[in-house]
């Protein structure tokens, strides 16, 4: 709820630095590359000019929106929480477990069983830190990323030993789950798969959720002012939790959709930092979902925009990750900037008699 | 006298368009003591910030001595022999006085003065204490010196530097009656060695017993300056607010009810674990104010808080209708009709980057009857908010407005409006007033009267002494963790009397505090 002129300059701050961020990118190729206009015109328009790409663009956003999702509500309620890409995991875990050692029924009630299992092991994972954070005060930047370590850690165990499926050729993985359970493709013949719809259907609960129920509101008002909540009779320990296994959720849900939509089955080390990437996600997006689905979008495009680059001239796809680099250092700037800034004005404000 | 300084026309507009200073003159004379007064954003700290260098002027001329000058920052101002004293103090606690007041500017010996000289830093800090007669131990360290004490390092501190037109802040903000006077009469000492003095406050009475001209700013222009002895109170807070101001509260004698609010032996500790409260007794009635005086700091916050429900206690009991308020919850006790206005505002009271509707719905948002399913009613939100902002004069856009933009007045009339909303059978109100503007300050004073008439009890904890007399029926004076003093507020009762109970230097019988 910002007035028309804030949002605008909000919006202009950060339009701002993803022109500078891709301007780096442009002058990194421009410097190296023998056929620069050709490696920058396959990096931008290549993207778009197969529906293939397009559906791959998807596809990589899928996880981005959901993990960026789930750092947004704990951002919002002021916890700095780095633990998204262990709850994928256990998420994930969770999930696939249930989509192959259950008994066998219908898909019509097993799929929701195991999109609920996948919610649940992110939530519970991430309560973890939580309680940690509301009751004993722990750091929760220190717990969350010692509880990744523990995520990914104890996963690749079970993969790699207990649950290891027989037919994986060498690779570290369970059993493939069963077809019926897999997300299909939106349409036939498109690389995109029915993920996306899941990812727009959390980003409208999520933003339900946080600007429309008395949980988003008393979520909303811890981070922005403990002492406030406090004060109005909110308990804001119970909020944190609230807000720490919301994301844990969202997150266990990014890890199962992945693993149903793009790999078939829990495989040892498949996120590569989705749940970091998140984070990026979430500040680019200032923790607005509808910000988190066009930022996740962005970002899946420049991704698809480094392959495509690849392939159509001499440019290493490393050059996405310079752009994102420099996203990563702008926008953190920008927030730390708009940091400054609040505190400046609110200490002016006192000294204004 | 001659003139030292003279700001013509000056003019400040920000980046966001804000226009505080449409056009100020200020002219003042050498060895004089000059009130700037006026209400909250008529733009006497703006004007100040430009003087002292802090803010460049967007139209307008200074003449310092003489000749026009243009300061780019504070350095220049103090170079050219100004000095500014800031309301909230600018010092290092874990230094001592000494320290403090040479800080940055230290006197140095040896190989490329690579060393500090103590001896003459002694010196020279020994011999402006006697000088001005700004009696304070300068080999103490500032956090364990009173706050008296304190505003005298700051003064030091700009004396150190050589100022002889020096700018006070809203001074006396932070005194007791007692520590008001000594400040005067340091005022004084400095005006008769030579130094100009530029006394920057709302209270009235002290522009009348200390200035020799003043100049009232209203809305960003200077309104008029005036030869204290030819004007009266009356006249000056006319000018400021642009019409008539009743200076007392008018209220009919009270009429107690039942006790609806009764403390027993309460002790509680402050953050840093020591005994804040020592076995603190009193009841309010309903139907009558019960203000509590004292020196900040003196337990007024950690039994407010305790009350409700922000801080456990250590001992003793808070009865509230026959209810036992220390084993219920914060929320619970707000449900209890229970209205506290918290002493700060900008933390507790609101939250700034929420808008005006999000502030005032605290209450609400879990009622039914904003609510539209499992989801908040926002048409319910906007019509309840636009009532409140009506009744309760609150001037903003909309009630979308950010909190954080909305003046000290109307900030503090949302947090009220919030309060009173649910029609307290308590009220709890700390600092009602500070930092609000007069027209502000007698709405919240009518307000909170009006409750007592309609038989709420009232709990008023104020540093302004002045506020507490005039709202108070009966009045308890805190100090160091304990009540020294039950008053009944006649009208024989004086700010002096108080102020001794303030500074611990009367004590009443136990018996009779309770």
């Amino acid at each position: 709820m910002k007035s028309s002129k804030a949002l605008f300059l909000e919006v202009g701050g950060i339009l701002a630095a993803v022109v500078t961020a891709l301007i780096c990118g442009f002058v990194v190729i421009l410097l190296t590359s023998s056929e620069p206009f050709t490696a920058i015109s396959a990096l931008l328009l290549d993207p778009l000019s197969s529906t293939f790409n397009i559906g791959t663009i998807l596809n990589k956003a899928v996880p981005l929106i959901l993990t960026g999702l789930a750092l947004s509500v704990v951002f919002q309620s002021g916890v700095f929480s780095m633990g998204a890409e262990g709850q994928l995991y256990i998420g994930a875990f969770v999930g696939a477990l249930a989509a192959i050692y259950l008994p066998a029924m219908s898909p019509w009630i097993h799929f929701p069983l195991v999109i609920v299992c996948a919610l649940l092991g992110g939530a519970l994972f991430g309560m973890i830190p939580g309680v940690l954070k509301a009751y004993l005060n722990a750091n929760e930047i220190v717990t969350t990323l010692m509880l990744n370590f523990v995520a990914i850690l104890t996963t690749s165990y079970f993969v790699n030993n207990q649950l290891k499926a027989a037919s994986g050729g060498g690779y570290a993985k369970m059993e493939n789950i069963s077809k019926d359970l897999l997300l299909p493709k939106i349409f036939p013949g498109m690389a995109a798969h029915a993920g996306i719809i899941i990812a727009v259907v959390a980003v409208i609960v999520v933003y339900l959720l946080m600007y429309k129920t008395s949980i988003g509101y008393e979520l909303r008002l811890v981070g922005k002012n403990g002492h406030f909540a406090r004060y109005g009779g909110i308990a804001t320990r119970k909020v944190i939790v609230v807000s720490v296994m919301i994301s844990g959720a969202l997150a266990g849900l990014a890890g199962i959709v992945e693993v149903l939509g793009i790999h078939g089955t829990f495989k040892e080390n498949f996120s590569a930092s989705l749940g970091f990437d998140g984070i990026i996600i979430a500040l680019l997006a200032r923790n607005h979902p509808v910000g988190v689905l066009i930022a996740a979008l962005f970002y899946a495009y420049i991704q698809v925009g480094a392959q495509t680059m690849q392939f159509g001239s001499d440019m290493p796809r490393e050059v996405a990750v310079i752009i994102q680099v420099m996203l990563v250092l702008l926008v953190s700037a920008q927030a730390i900037f708009t940091y400054i800034k609040q505190r400046y004005a609110r200490s002016g404000q006192k000294a204004v008699k | 006298m001659p003139i030292l300084l003279e700001m013509k026309n000056i003019h400040k507009v920000y980046p966001n368009g804000t226009a505080a200073n449409r056009g100020v003159d200020l002219t003042v004379h050498e060895g004089e003591i000059h009130a700037l007064v006026g209400e909250n954003g008529a733009g006497k700290s703006t004007l100040m910030k430009i003087l002292f260098g802090l803010e460049a002027p967007t139209d307008g001329t200074i003449e310092y001595k003489g000749q026009t000058v243009t300061f780019d920052g504070p350095r220049d101002a103090i170079k050219q022999g100004m000095g500014m004293v800031h309301q909230h103090f600018m010092l290092a606690p874990s230094l001592t006085v000494s320290e403090n007041i040479v800080l940055g500017d230290e006197p140095k010996k040896g190989v490329f003065s690579l060393f500090r000289d103590r001896a003459k830093e002694f010196q020279e800090v020994e011999h402006l204490i006697s000088t001005y007669g700004l009696k304070v131990n300068m080999q103490a360290k500032v956090e364990s010196i009173p706050v008296g004490q304190k505003q005298r390092v700051e003064i030091l501190k700009v004396l150190y530097r050589g100022a002889k037109l020096i700018i006070l802040d809203e001074p006396t903000a932070v005194l007791t009656p007692q520590e008001t006077d000594e400040l005067f009469d340091s005022i004084k000492a400095l005006v008769s060695q030579g130094h100009t003095i530029i006394f920057i406050t709302h209270k009235l009475r002290e522009v009348m017993q200390i200035s020799n001209r003043i100049t009232v700013l209203r809305a960003g222009k200077s309104i008029a300056t005036l030869l204290t002895q030819e004007t009266n109170q009356e006249e000056i807070s006319r000018l400021m607010v642009g019409r008539d101001v009743l200076f007392r509260v008018d209220k009919i004698p009270a009429e107690p009810k039942d006790v609806v609010l009764s403390v027993r032996d309460l002790g509680a500790l402050d953050d840093k674990g020591a005994l804040a409260l020592k076995g603190v007794s009193f009841s309010i009635r309903g139907g009558e104010v019960l203000g509590i005086a004292g020196v900040e700091g003196n337990g007024q916050t950690e039994l407010v808080e305790v009350i409700t429900g922000l801080r456990k206690a250590t001992s003793g009991e808070v009865r509230y209708q026959n209810k036992d308020l220390l084993a219920a919850s914060v929320a619970e006790i707000r449900r209890m009709k229970v209205g506290h206005v918290p002493e700060d505002r900008q933390t507790a009271g609101a939250s700034l980057t929420s808008s005006i509707a999000e502030n005032l719905i605290l209450d609400h948002y879990r009622n039914p009857d904003f609510k539209w399913g499992p989801f908040i009613n926002k048409k319910k939100v906007k019509q309840f908010a636009k009532i409140m902002m009506e009744t309760f004069d609150v001037r903003a856009q909309n009630e979308e407005t950010m909190a954080g933009a909305l003046s000290g007045g109307n900030l503090q009339k949302v947090v009220v409006a919030r309060e009173l909303s649910k029609n307290p059978l308590l009220l709890i109100a700390s600092q009602p007033t500070r930092g609000v503007d007069i027209g502000a300050i007698e709405f919240i004073h009518r307000e909170i009267i009006k409750r007592r008439d309609g038989g709420a009890a009232v709990m008023v904890v104020s540093a302004e002494l002045s506020e507490v007399m005039a709202l108070s029926d009966r009045i308890i004076v805190l100090y160091d963790g304990e009540i020294v003093a039950l008053l009944d507020n006649t009208p024989d009762l004086t700010e002096q009397e108080i102020g001794y109970y303030m500074l611990g230097i009367k004590k009443q019988e136990q018996e009779a505090t309770r």
